[in-house]
Parts: C-alpha cells; sequence; structure tokens
C-alpha cells in the first residue's frame, strides 16, 4: 500500500503543473467562450451568453477574412514545404561527403527563431535596400522596385516563403528518415524490372513513402494553423487584413480590443479545426494498410 | 539463349581493391553458381552484370554486346534478391504483373500472363494478398513469378532460398533446378551454400577474397579441388585434412601411415573425404586412433577419431558401435581419392 502511494505522490507535481498550465487554461478559455468579458470595462467575466460569441464570429467579416488567409498559407506553405522537402530528401540521401556537409547545414534556418525570421526578411524585401529585392530586380528588371510587403497578393507570398525556408529543412529530415527505412532491393528490383528513374520514384518509393509523408503533412499542416510569429514581425497582418492569419486576429481580438470572451470562442474555433484535420489524417493513415512493409 | 562473358573486370570502392581483374564466360543456357564465404565478392560479381554496381574497369558482354554503360533496365535481366524485394504496396497480382506494366503490355494480356505465372508457382490463391500477408516461401515464389514473367536473356539469383528453413530450402531447390530445366535460360547464382551449389550448377565457380579460384563442374570440384580452400570448403562433412610429410613412399603424421605414390617431401597436407574412408580390421589399418565422438545420420555413423592433433571423421556404416576412447582402425577405401596438397601454398600436388 505504502508504495501504492509513493508512486501517486511521485505523479503530483507532473499532474499539478499540467493541470495549472494547461487543463486549466483550456477548461477556462471554454468557459470564458461562452461569456461576454470586456478586459476595458471589467477585472472578471461577465453573464453567460451562450453561443453568442461562435454566432458573431461566424457572421464577422473579420473573422471570415481570417480564415480564407489561414486556409490560402496553410494550402500554400504545406505543398509547398512537402514538395520540397521530399524533392531534397531524393537529393540528399545518397551517401558523400557533400552530402553530408549538406545535410548538417541544412538544420540552421530551422535553427532561428521565427520571430527573427520574420525581421530578417522584412529587410531583405525593403524595396530599397533589401538584399532580396534588389537582387531579384537586377535579375528581373521588371520587379526593380516591386512593393513586396506592401502588395497583398506578394505580401502573402512572402510570407509563404518565409514559412517555407523554416519548416523544410526539418520536413526534409523526416522524409530523410523515411527513405532509409524504404528496402533498398525494392529500388533495384524495379530498376532490373524496367523502371526508368521517374517511374522507380513515382511507382515505387513514394507510395512507400505515404505513411512518412501522411505525418509530416499533419505536422506542417498544424504548424501552419498556428501562423502567428513572422506575421508579427514580417506584415503585421497587412496590408490591410490581407495576411491576418487566425492566431493574429484571436491575438488581435483578445490583446489589443480586449475582447476576452470573443477571443476564447476564435481560439476554440482553431482547435477544433486542427482536431477535425488531425482526426481525419489520422484515420487515412491507420486505414491504409501499405504503409505496412513486407 | 544467351552468353555471358566477364573480360578482365575488376571493382574497387575507393583505394579498396574488392575484385581484382577477373574473366569469366558464362555459357548460353548454363546454371553457373558463384560459391564463396561472404565477402568474397560473388554478390558484387553478380551486381556488376546486373548493372546495380559501377565497373571499375574491363567489360562485361552480354551475347557480345557490351552493356558497360547500360542502365539495368536495358540488359533484359530478371533477378531474385534474398530479401525478396518485393514491392510492399502492391498486391501479388500487381507485383508479379509489374515487369509487363513497364512494358506497355495490355492489361488483358498482363492479367492472363499473370495469373499463367501464378499457376505455375502455385500462387493463384494469394494474387490479391500483398507480400506483407505472405509466409517466406510464398514471398520467395512471388519473386520468382516475377522474374520469370518475362522470359529475359538471363537469371540472377542472390541467395535466394537462404531465408527459408531447411525443408522449405530443400523443395525450392528442385523447383529451381526443374523450372531452369524447362526455361533454359542462362542462369547465374549466388550461394555460400556448398550444398545448394552442388545440387544446382552446371558448373561453380569457387570464389575467395575477390578471385575465382576453381571453375568446374561440381563433380570435378568435389574429386579433384585445386587447393585446401576448395577442399575444405565443399562436402559436407568437410573432407579431413592431415598435416604430415611422405617419407618413402609413405604419407606420416600421428597414428596415421598410408602408402602414397609421392616422392619424399616435408609439409604436406593429406586430405581425404570421411566417405572415402573405411572401419577395418586392424592388420589392413593405415590409421588408428581413439574414438572422440559417434554421431549417428540415419544412414550411416559418422566417427571422429582423434590423436593429439590430427582429428579424423570416417564415414562408417549404421549399425558401428564403439566406446568413446577406444582405439578404432581406419584405412582408404581407395588409394585414387587421397588427395596431396603444399601445406604453405595450399595447392594440390598429386593429380
Amino acid at each position: 500500500m505504502q508504495d501504492r502511494f509513493l508512486s501517486y505522490a511521485l505523479l503530483v507535481p507532473a499532474f499539478v503543473i499540467v493541470v495549472a498550465t494547461t487543463i486549466y487554461p483550456l477548461a477556462y478559455s471554454f468557459i470564458t467562450s461562452f461569456r461576454e468579458w470586456d478586459l476595458t470595462r471589467q477585472r472578471t467575466p461577465d453573464d453567460f451568453v451562450g453561443l453568442q460569441n461562435y454566432a458573431h464570429a461566424v457572421a464577422e467579416t473579420g473573422f471570415q477574412n481570417s480564415l480564407w488567409v489561414t486556409v490560402i498559407f496553410v494550402v500554400a506553405s504545406v505543398v509547398l514545404t512537402l514538395v520540397l522537402a521530399m524533392s531534397l530528401a531524393l537529393l540528399l540521401r545518397r551517401r558523400g561527403p557533400l552530402h553530408t556537409f549538406t545535410r548538417i547545414i541544412l538544420i540552421l534556418p530551422f535553427a532561428m527563431s521565427p520571430a527573427l525570421i520574420g525581421v530578417s526578411y522584412r529587410f531583405m524585401f525593403n524595396p530599397e535596400f533589401g538584399v532580396l529585392a534588389v537582387g531579384l530586380g537586377s535579375i528581373f528588371p521588371g520587379l526593380k522596385g516591386t512593393p513586396w510587403l506592401a502588395d497583398p497578393d506578394l505580401a502573402m507570398a512572402v510570407l509563404v516563403v518565409t514559412d517555407v525556408w523554416h519548416w523544410t529543412p526539418y520536413m526534409t529530415f523526416m522524409c530523410l528518415g523515411g527513405l532509409a527505412s524504404i528496402p533498398r532491393e525494392t529500388e533495384e528490383a524495379a530498376r532490373i524490372d524496367g523502371a526508368s528513374g521517374f517511374r522507380v520514384i513515382w511507382e515505387i518509393v513514394l507510395p512507400q513513402m505515404k505513411g512518412v509523408l501522411l505525418v509530416t503533412a499533419i505536422l506542417k499542416t498544424i504548424f501552419a494553423l498556428k501562423m502567428f510569429d513572422q506575421v508579427v514581425t514580417l506584415t503585421g497582418g497587412g496590408p490591410g487584413t490581407s495576411t491576418e492569419t487566425l492566431a493574429y486576429f484571436v491575438f488581435n481580438v483578445g490583446f489589443k480590443w480586449y475582447d476576452m470572451g470573443y477571443a476564447s470562442a476564435l481560439a476554440w474555433i482553431l482547435t477544433l479545426i486542427m482536431m477535425v484535420i488531425s482526426a481525419w489524417y489520422v484515420r487515412m493513415l491507420l486505414s491504409d494498410k501499405n504503409t505496412a512493409t513486407a | 539463349m544467351t552468353e555471358v562473358r566477364l573480360v578482365d573486370i575488376e571493382k574497387r570502392y575507393g583505394g579498396f581493391l574488392a575484385l581484382p581483374k577477373q574473366s569469366l564466360t558464362i555459357e548460353a543456357g548454363e546454371f553457373l553458381v558463384l560459391l564463396g564465404p561472404s565477402g568474397c565478392g560473388k554478390t558484387t560479381t553478380m551486381r556488376m552484370i546486373a548493372g546495380l554496381e559501377d565497373i571499375t574497369s574491363g567489360d562485361v558482354l552480354i551475347d557480345n554486346d557490351r552493356v558497360n554503360d547500360k542502365p539495368p533496365k536495358d540488359r533484359d535481366i530478371a533477378m531474385v534478391f534474398q530479401n525478396y524485394g518485393l514491392y510492399p504496396h502492391m498486391t501479388v497480382a500487381q507485383n508479379i504483373g509489374y515487369p509487363l506494366k513497364l512494358r506497355g503490355i495490355s492489361k488483358a494480356e498482363c492479367t492472363a500472363r499473370v495469373l499463367e505465372i501464378a499457376e505455375k508457382v502455385e500462387l493463384e490463391e494469394l494474387l490479391k494478398r500483398r507480400p506483407s500477408e505472405l509466409s517466406g516461401g510464398q514471398r520467395q515464389r512471388v519473386a520468382l513469378a516475377r522474374a520469370i514473367i518475362r522470359t529475359p536473356k538471363i537469371f540472377l539469383m542472390d541467395e535466394p532460398l537462404s531465408n527459408l528453413d531447411a525443408k522449405l530450402r530443400v523443395t525450392m531447390r528442385a523447383e529451381l533446378k526443374h523450372l531452369h530445366h524447362e526455361l533454359g535460360v542462362t542462369t547465374i547464382y549466388v550461394t555460400h551454400d556448398q550444398m545448394e551449389a552442388m545440387t544446382l550448377a552446371t558448373r561453380i565457380a569457387v570464389m575467395r577474397e575477390g578471385r575465382i579460384v576453381q571453375l568446374d563442374t561440381p563433380k570435378k570440384i568435389y574429386s579433384e579441388p585445386v587447393d585446401l580452400f576448395v577442399a575444405g570448403f565443399i562436402g559436407s562433412p568437410s573432407m579431413n585434412l592431415i598435416k604430415g610429410e611422405v617419407e618413402n613412399g609413405f604419407f606420416v603424421a600421428k597414428g596415421v601411415k598410408i602408402p602414397v605414390q609421392f616422392s619424399d617431401r616435408c609439409d604436406v597436407v593429406l586430405g581425404v573425404r570421411p566417405e572415402d574412408l573405411e572401419i577395418v580390421e586392424r592388420q589392413r589399418a593405415n590409421i588408428m586412433a581413439p574414438v572422440y565422438a559417434l554421431e549417428l545420420t540415419g544412414d550411416a555413423t559418422l566417427v571422429t577419431i582423434k590423436d593429439g592433433a590430427t582429428s579424423i571423421c570416417v564415414r562408417g556404416p549404421a549399425d558401428f558401435e564403439a566406446n568413446i576412447d577406444e582405439v578404432c582402425h581406419i584405412a582408404p577405401r581407395k588409394p585414387e581419392k587421397l588427395h596431396l596438397f603444399d601445406k604453405s601454398t595450399g595447392e594440390r600436388l598429386n593429380s
């Protein structure tokens, strides 16, 4: 009996920390999402208003806009990151000093803070003195003086580029790991059976990578849905609201306008979206018998 | 039918010489086995023929056509891998049909061919399964079916039976032999199992440290090994190798005195297979030593006698009985079955 008591006692610190930092805030924000609470007027939450906050979100253009912005951002960054990561992994999987060196330095972008990436890219895309903006302008004269961050579509493109730049290395490592687990004989057998290099990759390698690519896609989607840091430091959600992602919108509602009830409801909508997407991915992953190797 | 010629092929990995210059001709329709211990270069040789490994120097000729720079897909070969190399995401039918699909053969014809081949290797019940749902022997048959579906010029088999259990290995061995007889395709087969080599091969190339030490029919390799390495590698239980010397027409070692037709010489090794020795009465004995172990194999008893460093195994009758440490008397059956080797170079002395 004493052992049992001890084992519970040892669990208490971890349990307390998780409850205090995760469970309690989650539950609190969930309850708050059904209440009216303007932080500029009162220090404690006001009356319960039922689903009013959620109804407000669905009707409000600010939310609709941020949802649309988020969808575009997620699709663009997930697709680009995965395609690039898989391609790089295919190039880098061979052994050799150059390959190893490249694999090592590849980690650098991932080691950088997202907020700093935003600041750096804002400098680099400054139309007058930014190295990328000027560089692109001198290679393609038509792009000279392009106001990269002042144009809604271009600002979104730059935001996607920073995120893809940040995440591709990590995802490349995941793909390299997946590639390493594919039995070499399957590729060799296909080459002998008469497959061209492209068909070996398309018909033999990629199908065997399905499981890894799905996991990579889940992770990247969740990270992209939370996109916040670079929005703050690169575009500030602008020009206008053209790069205002859901996470950034929630932050504005909560900590600029102090509408805590509404912000909590928005945060929970974002959480629900993530849960639905993750559940869908996991179902795909589990239902896929092909990922089991022979 | 196709002839394969390897002319002065050499393989280096950086500074390491894996295969020194080597030539080998595999005749049309032949079943050639590359036999040797692991790391002897037999798989590398096969992979160079397949095009999976670059050739450092020399030429590979398939039907007099230099294929050094041709990718594997243009060499018209089929290969069976040790780990089968099946495509895990495809069904058995898709696996077998993949080589046809790659050649743009119509779906209907492909399905018909797959069914025909599947019947041949008794897989027709399993066509819809995936490789992960098959046993080792079934996977092996899928790999085989995939190789034979398009009748290539050459079959390459890289230890295809080594992942199977002993009983299945014997069955599959017979199937492979029958298949070769039926299709008549030139086959190159890699193994480290001398039994497989003996039973399957038209000719065996015994390899050691990258070199082909002996290339001959199984019969010849068994009866006339060129050196100590081949003598010890082929045969189970392996050949008795006794160190001693030749003196006045007798091979002499501790407890051993056998007449041989050879001039006097020190540092010789006498080789004699267990089945070429017999247990005799005392007067006729050339070898005398106490019994060390008795092993009944069913149809015979393997008797090991040991005197100091000399240990000799003889294949005696199944009903032979003796006590351990009891002295046993042995003589060779035929003088021509005695092999003499040079102790330092390992080379064969008598012919």
